[in-house]
Formats: structure tokens, sequence, C-alpha cells
């Protein structure tokens, strides 16, 4: 797969698991989480935040609106690659995410953001 | 005339005679000889499948006494077809069979039928070995199309009548909600077809029960006389 | 001691006859697992070829169990390595004192819970309340029914049967009245698990998978609960049953693939967490200690032999969510813990044939659990060995026994065989009045034996 179809394959995948997807200046969300991600998943649309001193794990969960920045040349194919990559540095917390906090946990009925983000953005740098 | 060896089942013999009966004339009509070697009994399955393998063994060592391998066996019941071509030849130590399931047969042999099921609307439930063992899912709805049915499918083809046997009293409350819920999905039939003795049994056992006007017929009644049998 | 997953013969039977009575029960499983069904369904169909990942996966799993000593050993080893401490614990009650060990030298008072069955299992909420700490149950469908008292009711779908109102109810039995709409249920549960999640002194969780090469963690959400619980309290426990331990990260990739998918019908969850390691230096979140207790409690007996294939499993619940027999009897008819197919398989092999002797036979063995799993394991072959077990062992009724003998006898024989049915058709009016005839003809009519076909 090209660069550019990866990046056209993350932003369709992103959008169809959730995020709102922006490829120009990172939207302006007051009490918005600003993390920078690690990389992104094209085949899934995920977002992989690794933590580290200047990103905490928890940042993407605490706030109702979280925003990840992502350099385009992060985007990976899916999984196999990633682990590859990542596998022999890993950090201590690895988050890969697929979308807002979800429960069907109420009559199956799916309820967005009963412990995480209601609502999550993936900004597109290059 | 090419010939093969009806295997009527246990519950053929016992329960449904008629259905084997229909049987019989469905694979002359298609050309064949029949013969039904009068040693048979049964393969031995309710014991397998409860987990009796001696009791399994002897019995299903009545199917190889009776019947050779020099033509195909064709029977009326999935369940026992796997049976026989599955697990029986480990069972008892014999080689396998050539057997059939009847609707697979027939198919096989583009057996012409008569059109008497024309205008009729049909619900066919698969049942479980034939559907997932043998896989054997198109043979009987063509079948059942070329003898002019319509046919109308079930809600959740995949779930089980909750036959399965000796399930069927060891859990006889679980086992009629299964057929209750299989007989109201065939609600907008003029009749419900299976191609398994067991699952026949119960299903129509429990239409009769709750005084529904469902027919539950066998596959070889159907594609023989039609549901006005 | 009974064991915790002991089901005595007639339970089964009785709790699905409760469950069959209960309306709204069957409407909300039958709308759960045909809904997560076909999702597995449209999922499996999205990828390119779900039978090769699936022979891939299943070939992953018994690499592992076959190898299960040296991978656990790998993964201790690699997880001490990345600072954490490492207990493996022989039974239920060592892994519960070991964690209770922790939270006393800790003196906690509250523990955060991101949801574990493995936790269900070894009972650590009872061991933790008897030492007077708070366990809280943060999945939403978990603390539901951990406020009603109850087990829950499938792996994936805990509160499956509760209404909304029957949520409202509860919750408002710890505060104020709250409206029975979606959001403002998750609105509570987003508030007080906040508070739950901010003062607590442990967080506990199960874990996915433990990959041996790196001595990571992998837990898999929707909701985000363990992440919370794993980066807010100052210490985190992981239970990890033994058999969760896969060889290398590109196994668990392959693991990853299908876990959501056969789960949910989601390419992926939406957070997959792998945790390698308390914080680190200058992280300004993270526990400080954390804990891994690797749990056997009968698994290991089963890593040889014909068994063995059942510690594949990964809990996705596909085999729950094709069965019909379990969206008809529910969750609780199996066991506290583990039901449908798995559990029927499962709990007879960790507790012993003798103390769930109706488990293998709660099933009609139509095969769907087979077809659904992702890591093929032979779930209704499985069931067929075991009931071939209750009876190679003596559990199986005498009189069960004595019964198929002397129908295998009567039956070995044409002519014993047309004696026998000559005389049942004679006998017949009396089937309906006990045993089998009895159970039959309670809900539908007895079969009329006729003229045999070969006497035509």
């Amino acid at each position: 797969m090209t660069d550019a179809s990866l990046v056209e394959s993350f932003a369709a995948a992103a959008s169809a698991a959730g995020f709102r997807v922006h490829r120009g200046p990172p939207p302006q969300i007051e009490g918005a989480a600003v993390s920078n991600a690690s990389f992104g998943l094209a085949d899934t649309g995920s977002v992989v935040l690794a933590s580290a001193p200047d990103e905490p794990r928890s940042r993407h969960l605490l706030a109702d609106v979280h925003v990840s920045i992502l350099d385009e040349a992060r985007i990976l194919p899916g999984l196999p690659e990633l682990f590859a990559v990542v596998g022999e540095d890993l950090p201590s917390a690895l988050a890969i995410v697929t979308g807002p906090s979800r429960s069907a946990d109420i009559e199956q009925r799916l309820v967005v953001g009963v412990h995480g983000p209601r609502q999550v953005h993936v900004v597109l740098v290059s | 005339m090419p010939s093969v060896q009806l295997f009527a089942t246990c519950l053929g013999d016992l329960v449904v005679p008629e259905a084997v009966v229909d049987a019989a004339r469905l694979l002359r009509e298609a050309g064949f000889d029949v013969e039904f070697p009068q040693a048979q009994v049964c393969c031995g399955q309710p014991a397998f499948n409860a987990g009796h393998h001696a009791a399994a063994r002897r019995v299903g060592r009545t199917f190889v006494r009776a019947f050779h391998r020099g033509s195909p066996v064709v029977c009326p019941s999935g369940s026992c077809a796997t049976m026989v071509d599955r697990y029986l030849p480990d069972l008892v130590g014999a080689d396998r069979y050539d057997i059939w399931e009847l609707s697979a047969f027939l198919d096989h042999h583009n057996a012409a039928l008569q059109p008497c099921n024309a205008g009729r609307k049909l619900a066919y439930h698969d049942s479980c070995h034939m559907l997932r063992e043998l896989c054997i899912a198109d043979a009987p709805r063509r079948l059942l199309e070329r003898s002019g049915a319509e046919l109308v499918a079930l809600p959740r083809p995949d779930l089980c009548c909750g036959f399965g046997g000796t399930f069927s009293v060891r859990q006889p409350e679980l086992s009629v909600a299964m057929a209750d819920d299989k007989l109201g999905g065939a609600r907008a039939a003029d009749a419900l077809v299976t191609a398994d003795p067991g699952c026949l049994m119960h299903l129509a056992g429990r239409a009769e029960r709750t005084g529904g006007h469902m027919p539950v017929l066998h596959l070889a009644t159907a594609l023989a006389r039609g549901i006005e049998a | 001691m009974k064991p915790f997953l002991a089901q005595p013969p007639g339970r089964f039977r009785a709790r699905a006859r409760a469950a069959l009575a209960n309306s709204q029960m069957q409407a909300a499983m039958d709308a759960a697992t045909s809904r997560l069904h076909q999702r597995r369904l449209d999922a499996w169909d999205a990828l390119q070829d779900v039978e090769t990942l699936s022979e891939r996966a299943h070939a992953i799993r018994m690499e592992t169990v076959d190898g299960l000593d040296a991978y656990v050993a790998q993964f201790a080893a690699a997880a001490e390595a990345g600072g954490a401490n490492v207990h493996v614990a022989a039974t239920a009650a060592d892994a519960c004192t070991y964690v209770a060990d922790v939270c006393r030298r800790r003196g906690a008072k509250l523990v955060a819970k991101a949801k574990s069955m493995l936790s269900e299992e070894i009972r650590l909420n009872d061991a933790l309340a008897a030492i007077g700490v708070d366990a809280v149950e943060t999945d939403l469908g978990e603390y539901v029914a951990q406020l009603a008292g109850e087990h829950p009711a499938h792996i994936l779908a805990p509160a499956l049967e509760k209404t909304a109102a029957d949520i409202a109810e509860l919750f408002a039995r710890d505060g104020d009245p709250v409206e029975p709409e979606l959001d403002a249920l998750a609105a509570v549960a987003r508030r007080r698990l906040r508070g739950v999640f901010e003062n607590a002194d442990v967080g506990i969780t199960g874990a996915n998978f433990a990959v041996a090469e790196t001595g990571s963690i992998c837990l898999v959400t929707n909701e985000g609960n363990g992440g919370l619980v794993t980066a807010v309290p100052p210490v985190h426990i992981a239970l990890v049953g033994m058999e969760r331990v896969v060889p290398r990260l590109a196994d668990l990739a392959v693991l990853l693939q299908l876990l959501a998918r056969s789960a949910t019908g989601q390419q992926l969850s939406s957070y997959t967490r792998l945790l390698t390691g308390p914080r680190r230096e200058e992280e300004r979140d993270g526990p400080e200690e954390l804990h891994v207790v690797i749990i056997d409690n009968g698994r290991t007996n089963l890593r040889r032999g014909r068994y063995r294939e059942m510690l594949a499993c990964i809990r996705c619940g596909a085999c729950l969510n094709v069965c019909p027999v379990y969206r008809k009897a529910g969750g609780g008819s199996y066991s506290p813990v583990y039901s449908g197919p798995m559990g029927a398989v499962l709990v007879p092999l960790l507790v012993g044939l003798d103390k769930a002797p109706s488990l293998p036979h709660a099933s009609s063995l139509c095969g769907a659990c087979t077809a659904a799993c992702p890591v093929k394991i032979p779930l209704h072959e499985l069931l067929l060995d075991l009931r071939r077990d209750l009876v190679g062992d003596g559990v199986a009724s005498r009189k069960e026994r004595i019964a198929f003998q002397l129908w295998s006898l009567a039956w070995s024989r044409p002519r014993l065989y047309r004696l026998s049915t000559t005389a049942a058709r004679a006998l017949q009016p009396l089937a309906s009045l006990a045993g089998p005839g009895r159970r039959w003809a309670a809900g539908r009519a007895i079969p009329r034996l006729q003229r045999r076909y070969r006497d035509r």
C-alpha cells in the first residue's frame, strides 16, 4: 500500500470507528485533552498512544473530548506492523484506541462516553 | 437397473413408517431398485450421543451385519447418515459405507418429481447434522421447489429445533420451548418440512399438543404425496 | 468444600425453567444474542479469509497449551525483568491470599475492579470483603450486576437481563432518583465510578492475554475502565488465567484480529491496551506497583489429553451467542461464572464431572458452537467426550446405564428388536406415566408406534 493510500484508508476507517478526522488545523474545543499519537493503524482506523513523561496514560480517558495529533508518516497498515515496530521497546502503557468509549450494557443499546471521552478527534499532520 | 439399500432407521421403522414408504417410492421413481435388508435395526446413535459407547457398539453392529457394500445405502435421516458415515466405522471397527441422506441422493441423480406442491408455501427446517456435518442444505430445498413449492424462509434457520436425542427428555422444558420457536417461525407457511425423523417426531408432537394446525411432515412425504398426505 | 462453580444435578433444569418463565429475560436474550451473532457473521464475512486466520489462531493456542509451563515461565521472567511482581497461584485460595496481602500491606480500603471473570471464579470480592476492603466493579454491566447482588449473565453483557428501569431503581438505592434514560443512567455511572477510580487504593483487572516474549498484559475493553483502573490507583494487580499466555507479540496480533470480531463484530474494541511494567521514571501516572498473579485453579490438569483444547478459549462469547440452549436457559443456569457451550465444557473440567454432571447434557449437540469458535475448539465433540466420561467414570446413574444396556441387548438382534418393539407398542398407553415418557408427554404428543415399515 502506498503512503497516500494508507492515509486515505486510515481516514476512512477512523471515521467509521467514530473519530472525527481533521486534515487541517486542530479543532479548538474547550476542555479537550490533546495527545500526540505514536502511530495510526490504517485497517482499523486506530490511534496508538504510548505512555511517556509528557504523555500520561490517563490523558485520553479523563476528558470528555480527546484530540490525537497524528503524523501521516506514522500510519502503519495494521497490528502486525505495529507490533513489529514497537516490540523491542514497549512503553509502560500502549493504548490502541479505536473510537470513543462505548458501552452496550444497558438493554444492549449503545451509550457513548461512560468512562472515557464521548468525542474523539484525530488531526492528521504531515 | 441400479440398486440401493434402504436404511429405514429405527424411528423411521417405528414412528414414521409412511415416510419410509414414501422414500422407497421416490427412489423407485428415480429409477432405482430398492433393497431392504431385513436384518437392519438401528445405527446406535441414541446411545452414542448419550455417551453409552458399549451400548452403541452392540447396536451399531447390526448395521454392519445387515448392509453390504455392493450398492449405496440411502436413508431418510440426516442424523443417521452422519452417524453411519462419520462415527460408526471407528465405533465398530468397520470400513466406511457409501451412505447417502435421501435428498442428497435424489438431488444428485436429478430425480424427476411430481409437482404435488404447486401453489403451496413450505418452510423447510434444516436438521443440525445435515446442516453442519453433512453440509446438505440446498438439495432438499431444490427438490421441494422442483415439486412446485414456494419456499418460505424460517427466521434463524440455524437454530436447533430442540430434539437432540436424550436432550428432549433430560431438558424437556427447554426442548419444548425450542420447538415452539421453530413452529412459531413457520407461521407464514402451509406446512413445515424436515428431513429427519427425530426433528419430525418432536416438532409434530409439539404441534399436535398445542392444537396448532401446522402440518409437520417428512421431506419424503412432502415430495411423494404433497402436504395434504 | 464444594467448589463455587459446582452445579448439582437438578439445578440447570430448575434454573432453565425459571428463565423460560421470565418473558423479559427471554426477549432480552433473544435480542442480544441474535444481534451479536449477526455482527460476528458480518465481521467474519468482511475478513479476507477467516478460515485461515482461525486455523492460525488455533495453532497459536495449541502451541501455547502444549508448551504451557515453558511459556508461563518465560512470561514470568520477562514481566519481572520489566519491574512487575509475579506470583503463580496454584489455587483460588492462594490467589486470593496474595491479593489480600497486597491490599493489607498498602492499607487499602477501596479497590477499583475492571472486568475479570477469573476474579469471579476465585471469588476475590468475597475474600476482599472479609478483610474490610470494598471492591467496586467499574464495568457498567458488572457494576449493575454487583448492585443487584447477582452474578454476570454473559461473558460480554453482564447485565443482559436488566431493563433501564431496573438499573434506575438500583442506582436510586445509593443516591438520588434517576430517570430510566440511557444518557441519565450513563451520567450517574460515570460520576460515581470516576470517584471510585480517583479514590481507589488498588486497581484490579483481569487479562485477555499475557505475552511471554515481552512480559506484557493485554487488556481489551470498550468502556475505557481498564485504562482508568490501571492509570490512576497506585497499585495494579492483574489476574491472569495461566492459559491466557501467548508466545509472541506477532501471535497476539492474530488473536486480536479475531477477538473483537468474534465477540461484538467490531474490528477492534475501543481500547486495546498493552501494559508492560509499572510506571516508569518521570511518568505522571500509572501504578507504582504492578502485580501479576498467574492462576492455575485446575487448568494445568487439563493440559495433557483430549480436553486440553479447551484451554485455547479466548473468552470471546461467540459460542454463547449462537447456542440455541443458552439463549433460552440464560447464563445463570450453567454456573455463576462460565456459561453457554464453553461453560458446559469448562466447568466440569475445572471442578470434576461429578460436581457438574448435568452440564455436558445441557446441549442438544447441534454443533453451532464449534462452527462459531474462532480458535476452532471442537466444543460439541468435547461435550460428547464428556458424556462418554460420565458413563465411563461411573457418574451417570446406574439406572441410566442399565437402561441403555438393556436397550442395546434388545436391539442387538433383529428378532429381539421385533419382540421388544411389539411389547412397547402394547405398553404404549402407559408411556406417559413415568420417566422419559412422562417428560416427553408433558409438552408433546407421544408418537404412536405403528405397523413397522419392515412389516409392510
